[in-house]
């Protein structure tokens, strides 16, 4: 085992909201070739047949002029161009621009979906991205929405669900697959869900409200980290709306959900970092994974790989794509995915699809197989998705950097 | 050693207050929180303690906050007295074996090339 790990007291995972790889990182790849982001020349076709190439003009609000389809449906239409299902289809990620054309009022504004960020205009990301681990390959659970694909980050599966609707766990799917957090409590370990305070809540309190323990606010997180009392699991959610604070405050979103200001999310990724890194004995036991929960209907250019079923099927009625069962066989589109620690090396990027002798191919069920692996030495009670998911751990070496090669964003802290 | 010795990036500022509208309309994710909180307020709150909140009627931030805050205290309230315990998970393997088992997953991770 690697020092890093026989240190590893804490997992903290920061799920942020529908932005894709290329849109956030695709940038980096001009100045780090290992990076599989945009080389300037991926195009899709817009409803007037023009070519429309991508573009490092993204702004941080007020350029998506409605929230970008990231429905089964939807992005089906993103991945295959508009072909319709039929067996042995093949993806080509052509369907963006058609997309989110279907959505607005003209063909130009459809454009904007190919944009992406220069590396200077997020630099907590950017930053974070190339001073430890970056995952070249880490995809969405499905291609779908938010509740099923973050449900894949708390139970590895959304049993059968791919869309929006509420779905209540039975205490019988409960028993067989149960969440992260029961899972660690029922093994002795501590586990929690921060969410951001109350006005925002979290997607997940319908299924997990029967144990209070498990939640706390995300000035709960700061608290725990300044104390030294973090969980040994942590899973960090964002603020999903502006609204005032009970002191009047105005608080702002930093989920990085479009149309949020992207960079009240930047910053805030920045604050969950100080947080760990300020303290130094958390520092030294913990890894933090800043990872999105979709794309959001936003331009990627890696196709989507097949995976291992989870055992559920979403029949033609809940894909809303004629023709389509969908057997949970393939993944969603990618996603930035960023590991943090003392014990990751510098520029490290994980080898995805695009290299196929060692890629690795890592989706939301890697958080829950990480964790019960980590902390319960394994888990007999997860999907066979989750069972055969990757995980991460074995990223974190043996050489602890020091604080002089460490980043710290000293603005952050203040916000 | 200390943070005082770490490299320093500066985050960009802009402007907040500019950038702070809760009159917002709502996304269709903000839009599932309100229907789930609404069904879930009906699965968990008594009739007596609900909010009788129309969320039809919520069309902005402020006030889709404002609802999903009041929600989400009772359902805490309500969540305690519904708490069960959950079945308890044996540890699948003895710390030794545990460690044996993370080198051979370690190995077998590094062989797997696809999961095709």
């Amino acid at each position: 085992m690697s020092q890093g790990l026989d240190n590893l007291k804490h997992i903290v995972v920061l799920m942020m909201e529908n932005r894709s790889f290329d849109h956030m990182l695709g940038g980096l790849k001009k100045k780090y070739p290992k990076i599989n982001g945009l080389t300037g020349n991926e195009s899709n076709p817009d409803s007037a047949g023009s070519k429309v190439q991508v573009s490092a003009t993204a702004d941080y609000r007020g350029q998506l002029s409605h929230d970008p389809d990231h429905h089964f449906p939807g992005v089906d239409l993103q991945i295959y161009g508009g072909a319709p299902y039929a067996p042995g289809r093949v993806a080509n990620m052509q369907g963006f621009v058609q997309s989110y054309g279907t959505q607005g009022p003209n063909v130009q504004d459809s454009h904007a979906i190919m944009n992406y960020f220069s590396p200077e205009k997020i630099p907590v990301l950017t930053t974070l991205a190339t001073e430890y681990a970056l995952f070249n390959g880490w995809f969405a659970s499905i291609p779908g929405p938010t509740i099923c694909n973050r449900a894949f980050a708390h139970y590895g599966t959304s049993f059968g669900n791919v869309d929006m609707n509420m779905f209540l766990v039975s205490d019988a799917d409960r028993a067989k697959i149960p969440t992260i957090y029961e899972r660690l409590a029922a093994g002795g370990h501590s586990a929690k869900l921060y969410y951001y305070d109350q006005p925002s809540s979290t997607m997940e309190i319908v299924n997990l409200i029967k144990d209070q323990s498990f939640f706390g606010v995300f000035s709960d997180f700061v608290a725990d980290c300044k104390s030294g009392n973090l969980p040994e699991y942590s899973f960090v959610e964002p603020n999903y709306s502006d609204h005032p604070a009970p002191d009047g405050t105005q608080l702002l979103a930093t989920d990085q959900h479009p149309d949020h200001h992207v960079l009240a999310g930047d910053n805030f990724i920045g604050k969950v970092y100080d947080c760990i890194r300020i303290n130094p004995d958390l520092w030294k036991s913990t890894v933090l994974l800043i990872v999105y929960d979709e794309h959001g209907g936003l331009y990627d250019h890696v196709v989507p790989p097949d995976c291992t079923p989870d055992g559920f099927q979403a029949p033609e009625a809940s894909t809303g794509v004629p023709g389509l069962t969908f057997k949970f066989d393939r993944l969603g589109i990618r996603v930035p995915a960023v590991l943090v620690s003392p014990y990751v090396p510098r520029g490290m990027v994980i080898p995805g699809p695009e290299d196929s002798q060692n890629q690795r191919i890592f989706e939301h069920s890697s958080i829950p197989a990480t964790v019960s692996r980590h902390f319960l030495g394994g888990n007999d009670m997860g999907t066979p998705r989750e069972q055969k998911a990757q995980t991460f751990l074995d990223l974190m070496g043996d050489n602890f950097r020091p604080d002089s090669d460490c980043v710290f964003f000293p603005k952050a802290m203040k916000g | 050693m200390a943070i005082k010795d770490a490299p320093t990036v500066d985050t960009i500022d802009f402007d907040e207050k500019a950038a702070y509208n809760p009159d917002r309309p709502i996304s269709s994710l903000i839009r599932t929180q309100l229907l789930h909180l609404h069904l879930a307020e009906h699965i968990a709150v008594p009739e007596k303690e609900r909010t009788n909140t129309n969320i039809n009627m919520l069309h902005t931030e402020r006030q889709a906050s404002e609802y999903i805050q009041k929600v989400t205290a009772l359902l805490h309230k309500y969540g305690k007295k519904t708490a069960k315990k959950s079945k308890p998970i044996k540890k699948k393997a003895s710390a030794k074996k545990t460690a044996k088992s993370k080198k051979k997953t370690k190995s077998a991770q590094k062989k797997r090339t696809s999961r095709r």
